[in-house]
């Protein structure tokens, strides 16, 4: 009940942030599939049986321990193209900042002479 | 010869005037590249005499150092002279750098704080140069027995060959290995280093395992990078 309302929730959430153009396609379709499953397990939860068949595939104990090591492995995943995504921005303002101090010194130059 | 002494700082209203005031004797031109300073390093510097760019953010050493290069090119000089903001390095040595390249005897010149006073330098700090210098040595295939000192000269088209990429301390071993692929004559002269008590400036341990690293990989490209360019 309390994971079919968080996730109804987080889906309009999510769904009005895309309308307002605040994140792009390929976020929005991540965390739906996460809401849906989320909605999915409250209402159905013999879904979460259906589980059962990957874990043990999987050689894993039960569905929670599957649950737990792919949100671990996820997150690293997501942590590996943040930090990726902070060092090119990090790279990007470096560069905008040395090319307005560039800039700025061509300009005074201009209008010093111009004076 | 026309020589623009290129000066990297970061909060140096108190020692960057006169600092300023006594290069401007030994060279045509400096340039401060005030790096996102809160105090008034800006207007000290251009009190002194200075051509002041400034970096509306903190890019770091590497970056300054990268802006003032950049700039000093576009000047038409023949010798870049780099020195530290702080008053560790003395502005009346500059005409010890300068010596070997106006005798043709240098590209690059390093003003090694190693070779008159080796045991000037902090203990901890020395084993780290001592350190990165072995590395820099290696990669460059020449001895270098000061790889971090920032007090150094530089004949125009040593830098129109390459500047360095890292923004932050290790542009000191990447430009040196830069040059050396090259074949520019790298030279050593000793100079006099201040160590100031409360100076906390400088690479750390941190800086240091980062300069190794890229200094042993190899990474480094030549002109690497556009200054100034959209």
């Amino acid at each position: 009940m309390a994971a079919t309302g968080f996730g109804i929730i987080m889906l309009l959430f999510t769904t009005r942030e895309l309308i307002r153009r605040r994140i792009g396609l390929l976020q929005y379709s991540l965390w739906m599939a996460v809401w849906v499953a989320l909605i999915l397990v409250g209402t159905v939860p013999q879904f979460y049986y259906t589980l059962t068949l990957v874990t043990q595939m999987l050689g894993m104990l039960t569905p929670i321990h599957f649950v737990t090591t792919f949100s671990i492995l996820a997150l690293f995943a997501a942590t590996y193209i943040l930090r990726k995504q902070i060092a090119e921005l990090s790279e990007k303002v470096n560069k905008i900042t040395q090319y307005i101090a560039l800039m700025n010194t061509n300009n005074k130059k201009k209008n010093d002479s111009h004076s | 010869m026309q020589i623009v002494c290129i000066i990297p700082a970061f909060n140096e209203e108190t020692a960057v005037g006169r600092i300023v005031s006594e290069a401007l004797k030994h060279c045509d031109k400096v340039l401060v590249v005030d790096d996102g300073s809160q105090d008034r390093t800006a207007e000290v510097s251009l009190q002194a005499g200075a051509t002041v760019i400034r970096h509306i953010l903190r890019l770091g050493t590497g970056g300054a150092l990268s802006t003032g290069l950049t700039a000093a090119l576009k000047t038409g000089c023949e010798i870049l002279l780099t020195m530290d903001g702080d008053g560790q390095h003395r502005p009346e040595e500059i005409p010890i750098l300068l010596d070997p390249i106006m005798k043709n005897e240098a590209d690059v010149v390093i003003g090694s704080r190693i070779v008159r006073h080796p045991d000037a330098m902090p203990i901890l700090k020395r084993m780290g140069n001592r350190a990165l210098s072995i590395a820099t040595s290696l990669a460059a295939g020449t001895k270098i027995t000061d790889s971090q000192s920032g007090f150094r000269a530089y004949r125009r088209e040593v830098l129109e060959y390459a500047i360095h990429k890292a923004w932050d301390y290790r542009w000191a071993s990447e430009i040196l290995v830069l040059t050396s692929k090259g074949n520019f004559r790298i030279k050593e002269v000793p100079i006099t280093a201040v160590y100031l008590p409360k100076r906390r400036r400088g690479a750390n341990i941190k800086d240091g395992f980062r300069i190794l690293y890229s200094t042993i990989r190899g990474t480094h490209e030549k002109k690497g990078f556009t200054h100034g360019k959209p």
